[in-house]
């Protein structure tokens, strides 16, 4: 088996390195080549997977002395077969999208190196390889986004993207050199081993190592997972080619929870950083959630709601939710790579039709205006509170007496029921003739989302942590002080109720009384849409240290 | 008396600022390619062996001067235009921060070691700007764009360079760097934070001037791109300079 891994990370690096050599003779029929050897690569990851399903033991490869280690534990076969699956994806779509483009064999090239190093980055076993990857994601990543060799604008998003990604490596660098400086080793198993044999073994500036190093991998995860003030290239980056949105998306972007959850033996010891994991991300889901409905770009808005979705798995990671964390990265993938894929087919359908039934719901969103006939308000209300209270007093009763105590339990329950609550309101806002067909519909959706959540989260936390302990230590960690965590989960509480008498409020005056706040709702619309003015601040001061450079360099004559 | 001489002369080859003015207004001056090369090659070997010679304990302050000094010429590498000037700045950059290997790293070969490591990929630059220069008159960015077009071998290769000389992995220079961290953090971590802002800075520099150079539409003047047997070369002296850094610096052995 330990064959098998070095192969399923050296077949995608055989096939660029093919790719380019003989794209010559082949012309575009290399492509073939490229999906083949991503399909076998996919293949060798499906085995792994598969085998740590049965509950097979962490396998290693070391190829040098003191680093080169490759790993294949539950969390890096998840990963390495869901970047694999993606990956295989956009190649099978690119052979045909990318048909008419110049540097068809460059492309396939890029995307195999792209795989070998996303594959590399999962299964490193040592701080120098998971270096290595982390680095070189970055440099890809800026060579396939600036696929087309023409197109400056293209190139100046990808600089902006690469200068973002490099910033995040340098934490990661940081860390990393702490943590062999502390335990003169590069092995990460043996790392997390020691770490958890001595939490406080180690302190660097006064502080207790594990939060320092945790705050300096939370730092990094936040640059790759553009997270708020870190976000400003990935809306920006839609000018290089579909596919290539789709893998980022996929499963690029999201390497931040990856990461988190890697260390998250040092997490565990770093209570107060994951309170700062829980605030960034929060901040970061409604600051692209809100920046998504401002636009009007397609591509750009999916942007913005990736970043919203990459707050809600930094989110989840800090309220110690690592493994479902995991799940979101995936589900989001998923459902924004088949969303990136088909938008080229939307936007061509639109061109000869909008496709934009002129019903209520259009009178809604685009005129809106209320439509006349709803569905019974207060009975969508009152299914957004009952369910979740219903299901915590069964688990309650049925499962374990003490379920109110664990906050863990708790806060994946609210996940479900902020989700759940998300899934009403827009339900709420179609039309069907049969209301309490559409009332079955919710209350049924409404329990799979928020059992759902508890159950898959359950299955993961199973799977990628397997010892009972750790998990609890995990969830102990996230906890809050119990005042604090009360006064969340009420404010959340009112921002949904809030929601449903503002939509009630809105459908009995609809827009018959003059707004009194207008005034306001303008200049707060004027700033969402200048996207909070952060991507201008970094211009300016882009701009103003370009000129600070060049005036030294004038009063240096440029020496 | 003497040792101060010595450190001075040593600042002269071991660039610090504003020593580091003479150097890079001595290689503005030289114009042939492999004769750039050359200085580059040897040039901080002079600084090393004087520190060596003299057994010179370097200070920490001195070792926080050089990566001011590489902060300084790493920051101002982002605004030329100049590929000469743009080799002079990044090579100055790095040569500053062998004072840390000295200050604060174990010194001696693998001193020599890191300079080299740092110099190779500066070396072929130097080679590349005056293919570029032969062809179009100057080596500088906005005068011609879309090499990547017009000479698609000649951009592999200079993307490949650029990417050395700043330090990317799996090339040396990434081990240099890394290999520099781990001796300067346990000293000072503010120091250590500013060599990986040096870090972050080269690969803007070197970005942009990439992306100034090969992306765009190319003009209308023919030119002969890179040769295969010249492209081949370059490949494979890049592939040595990697197998080589990943033993003699990287630990691979």
């Amino acid at each position: 088996m330990q064959g098998l891994l070095v192969l399923l990370i050296a077949l995608p690096l055989v096939t660029a390195l093919f790719t380019i050599v003989a794209s010559g003779r082949f012309a575009q029929r290399i492509a073939r080549i490229s999906v083949a050897g991503t399909a076998t690569t996919f293949l060798l990851a499906t085995v792994f997977l598969w085998q740590a399903l049965g509950g097979h033991a962490m396998q290693s490869v070391v190829l040098a002395q003191t680093w080169g280690i490759l790993t294949v534990d539950p969390l890096s076969a998840l990963l390495a077969f869901v970047i694999s699956g993606i990956s295989l994806i956009v190649h099978i779509y690119s052979v045909r999208y990318m048909a008419e483009e110049t540097g068809y064999a460059r492309f396939f090239a890029m995307l195999d190196l792209m795989t070998a190093t996303l594959l590399l980055m999962v299964c490193a076993g040592d701080l120098i390889t998971l270096l290595v990857a982390w680095h070189l994601v970055g440099v890809l990543l800026y060579f396939l986004l600036g696929q087309d060799m023409r197109s400056r604008s293209a190139h100046r998003y990808a600089l902006w993207t690469f200068l973002t990604y490099r910033f995040g490596d340098l934490p990661l660098v940081l860390a990393a050199v702490l943590l062999f400086s502390a335990y003169d080793t590069w092995s990460l198993s043996e790392i997390f081993s020691r770490i958890t044999a001595d939490p406080l073994g180690h302190e660097f500036l006064g502080l207790p190592l594990p939060e320092l190093v945790a705050a300096l991998i939370a730092l990094a995860a936040f640059a790759r997972s553009a997270q708020f003030l870190l976000h400003t290239w990935l809306p920006y980056t839609m000018g290089g080619p579909t596919p290539v949105s789709a893998l980022m998306h996929a499963g690029i972007v999201n390497a931040g929870g990856f990461l988190i959850n890697r260390f998250a033996p040092v997490f565990v010891h770093a209570g107060d950083v994951l309170h700062w994991l829980f605030i960034v991300g929060l901040v970061t889901s409604l600051v692209g959630s809100v920046l998504m409905l401002a636009q009007n770009d397609v591509k750009k808005a999916l942007g913005y709601s990736t970043m919203g979705q990459m707050g809600f798995m930094i989110m989840e990671c800090g309220v110690g939710a690592f493994s479902l964390a995991i799940y979101h990265l995936i589900a989001h993938g998923l459902f924004k790579g088949t969303l990136f894929l088909g938008s080229g087919g939307v936007i061509k359908a639109s061109r000869k039709d909008d496709g934009v039934p002129k019903d209520e719901l259009y009178t809604f969103v685009v005129e809106r205006r209320p439509p006349r006939q709803r569905q019974p308000w207060l009975l969508m209300a009152l299914i957004t509170l009952a369910v979740p209270i219903s299901i915590l007093v069964a688990a309650h009763l049925l499962v374990s007496q003490d379920f109110f105590q664990k906050q863990g339990a708790i806060v994946l329950l609210f996940f479900g029921w902020v989700t759940g609550a998300q899934l009403i309101f827009a339900t709420y806002r179609m039309r069907t003739r049969n209301v309490w067909q559409l009332v079955t519909l919710i209350v049924f959706s409404f329990a799979v989302v928020v059992v759902g959540y508890t159950l898959i989260s359950h299955a993961f936390d199973i799977f990628l942590y397997p010892d009972p302990g750790f998990r609890a230590q995990l969830y102990a960690a996230a906890d809050v002080d119990i005042f604090w965590f009360d006064v969340l989960v009420v404010l959340m509480t009112l921002v949904v109720v809030s929601g449903w008498l503002l939509t009630y409020y809105a459908e009995q005056q609809g827009r018959r009384r003059a707004r009194p706040l207008a005034g306001l709702w303008s200049s707060a619309y004027a700033v969402i849409a200048r996207e909070f003015y952060v991507a201008a601040l970094y211009g300016r001061l882009s701009a103003s240290l370009m000129r600070a450079v060049n005036r030294i360099n004038v009063l240096l004559r440029w020496a | 008396m003497l040792s101060y001489v010595t450190l001075a002369l040593a600042a002269l080859f071991l660039p610090l600022f504003p020593f580091s003015m003479v150097f890079n207004l001595l290689l503005s001056r030289v114009q042939r390619g492999w004769q750039r090369g050359l200085i580059i090659l040897l040039w901080p070997h002079i600084g090393i062996g004087l520190l060596h010679v003299a057994d010179i304990q370097v200070s920490p302050w001195v070792a926080v001067w050089g990566v001011l000094t590489a902060l300084l010429y790493a920051a101002r590498a982002l605004g030329l235009r100049d590929m000469g000037a743009w080799m002079g700045f990044i090579v100055t950059s790095s040569w500053a921060l062998l004072w840390v290997a000295e200050a604060f790293g174990p010194g001696g070969e693998l001193t020599h070691l890191y300079a080299v490591t740092f110099a190779v990929p500066l070396v072929l630059f130097a080679l590349l700007g005056e293919g570029l220069t032969r062809r179009y008159g100057a080596a500088y960015t906005g005068l011609y764009v879309g090499l990547a077009s017009s000479l698609p071998r000649f951009s592999l290769v200079l993307v490949l360079v650029v990417l050395a000389a700043v330090a990317t992995p799996l090339f040396p220079g990434f081990f240099a760097m890394l290999a520099l961290m781990l001796d300067t953090v346990p000293h000072s971590t503010a120091t250590a934070v500013a060599l990986a802002l040096v870090w972050l800075l080269w690969s803007g520099a070197g970005m942009r001037l990439l992306t100034d150079l090969i992306v765009g539409q190319p003009g209308s003047t023919e030119v002969s791109d890179l040769g295969y047997a010249s492209t081949s070369g370059f490949l494979v002296g890049l592939g040595s300079l990697v197998i080589a850094g990943l033993y003699l610096v990287g630990g691979m052995s």
